[in-house]
């Protein structure tokens, strides 16, 4: 990815985290080109979720700071948009209703905003699904409900955080596939957390491998794999090789953190 | 099997009915301690040709609506500043489940004594009866809002009173309908315990002239009235929950 002369599209410096007296991350660098697929993964407590939290403004950070295009990220705002684990969707909305939540509260729900959400819904396999509501549809159909939700806002970034985690392994393959189709058409920068290595390495451009206590950076995995991406590419040797290179980075993290979870 | 099941519970119906038609002719036979089914059905017929039937629910039925509406309207408005205000909480929380723990219902003479043989006395009755329900169930519906649903809105932006607006109210609905359903039957029971104690007409005055004057029939007659309205608004209640709050069916 050629280093961009501009401002990053997500800058991040010297960012810390406490819980009270816990460090959950500490002393956090980095720069974010537009367009860029990045991915963090690390074991579970290594404070990627917080990571993600605090990019949103859904949580304060304790020291350091967040840009994104050079301006400082203080509060939730619609140039972020956020993909949850859970669909959190709203039960008495219609699809429709639901993607067309963001620009209602922004305040700019207007023919346009609608026509971009009839599409989106294409876009995410959901085109003639609009009428129905939640309950009607399936795990895999409610998450892309969710993507398309966040991207109704045009947002400059995209925030995901482990969404298909929840979802049955054949269907979170399928999202994978889905989810490189819908960002190949659009290029959005993305920024998605993950504790699956094979989901991070297929989706990605870029990998930050976080390490806990306190969370940080350990490396940095550029993933030189050809594009589009077809989940045939998850059996190469060289898609292993990412794979494995990352799981020995996190391994004693892992190991360390099944012993502690278990006293 | 759904019909089935409707079924079953018709013929217990019809069963029961015959059961209690069979007792009070062969077994009682005294129509000073037990009036049969058919006995009821023309004492509702007499009276409503009468005329006096359609006086008395007239009387009950806007004493149970002012009340009502009241408890409800009043009950919705103080559940919302309960959940968004922590002070008024506190104010009103230890009256609020102080009075709801009493039965109220044995206040009603002392209503009677301030408000007059009048309606008034059985409406305040009525909205005791009702309003805390209406209260505690629109509190506890608009403080049990999902935190997951408040921050995916807040990942937009979204100022208090959006959320308030576009999440906590709809998801308190179900909750609020819940409380209304379950005030019918309270309300109804305070319409005619507060006519009992004194009252120129209504069902309860009708209940108890006919126990004065042992006139069963009519006694039974006025409870056949009160149960069948009871059954139609808490199912007409059950409808409405359905057409409202879909997503709260499984």
């Amino acid at each position: 990815m050629a280093a961009s002369t501009l401002a990053p599209k997500l800058g991040v410096a010297g960012l810390d985290k406490y819980f009270g007296s816990l460090e959950a991350l500490r002393d956090i660098n980095l720069a974010i080109a537009d367009g860029e697929f990045i991915s963090i993964v690390g074991p579970s407590g290594c404070g990627k979720t917080t990571f993600l939290r605090i990019v949103a403004g859904l949580e304060g950070a304790s020291g350091g700071e967040v840009r994104i295009d050079g301006e400082m990220v203080k509060k939730p705002g619609i140039d972020r948009g956020f993909v949850f684990q859970s669909d959190n969707l709203l039960p008495w909305r219609t699809v429709f209703a639901n993607t067309l939540i963001g620009p209602e509260v922004a305040g700019t729900a207007d023919a346009g905003a609608r026509r971009r959400v009839v599409d989106l819904l294409k876009l995410v396999g959901l085109g003639g699904f609009e009428q129905y509501f939640p309950r009607q549809l399936s795990g895999g159909m409610r998450q892309r409900v969710n993507l398309a939700r966040a991207l109704a806002v045009d947002p400059k970034i995209l925030l995901m955080d482990e969404p298909f985690a929840a979802l049955d392994a054949q269907t979170r393959e399928i999202m994978q596939t889905e989810l490189t189709r819908i960002w190949e058409q659009g290029r959005k920068t993305v920024l998605f957390v993950t504790h699956q290595i094979d989901e991070a390495v297929f989706l990605s451009d870029r990998i930050f491998v976080f390490a806990r206590r306190p969370g940080r950076i350990r490396e940095v995995v550029t993933v030189d794999l050809p594009r589009p991406r077809a989940l045939a590419l998850k059996r190469t040797p060289d898609f292993v090789r990412y794979v494995d290179h990352i799981w020995r980075l996190i391994e004693e993290d892992v190991r360390e953190s099944v012993l502690v979870d278990k006293e | 099997m759904r019909h089935s099941g409707a079924s079953v519970s018709l013929l217990s119906i019809v069963g029961g009915l015959l059961i209690w038609e069979g007792i009070s002719r062969f077994g009682v036979d005294n129509a000073l301690f037990l009036a049969a089914p058919s006995q009821i059905l023309y004492a509702i017929w007499q009276l409503a040709l009468a005329g006096d039937l359609w006086r008395h629910i007239e009387i009950s039925g806007i004493e149970f609506i002012l009340g009502y509406v009241i408890a409800a309207i009043l009950g919705i408005a103080v559940g919302l500043l309960m959940a968004e205000s922590n002070r008024a909480k506190r104010i009103l929380q230890p009256w609020i489940s102080g009075i709801y723990a009493t039965p109220t219902i044995a206040l009603a003479p002392l209503f009677l004594l301030w408000l007059g043989i009048g309606i008034w006395s059985k409406v305040i009755v009525v909205i005791t009866l009702v309003i805390f329900t209406v209260i505690i169930n629109t509190e506890a519906g608009l403080r049990t809002t999902s935190s997951r649903l408040i921050e995916m809105l807040r990942s937009f932006g979204a100022s208090r009173s959006q959320i308030f607006w576009k999440l906590s109210l709809p998801s308190a609905a179900p909750f609020v309908l819940a409380g209304l359903k379950l005030g019918i039957g309270r309300g109804l029971i305070g319409v005619v315990v507060a006519e009992l104690f004194g009252s120129r007409a209504g069902l309860g005055q009708l209940i108890s002239q006919s126990a004065d004057s042992f006139n069963m029939p009519n006694l039974f007659a006025a409870v056949v009235v009160l149960a069948t309205a009871g059954i139609v608004m808490t199912a007409g209640f059950s409808w409405l929950e359905k057409r409202l709050v879909p997503w709260t069916r499984d």
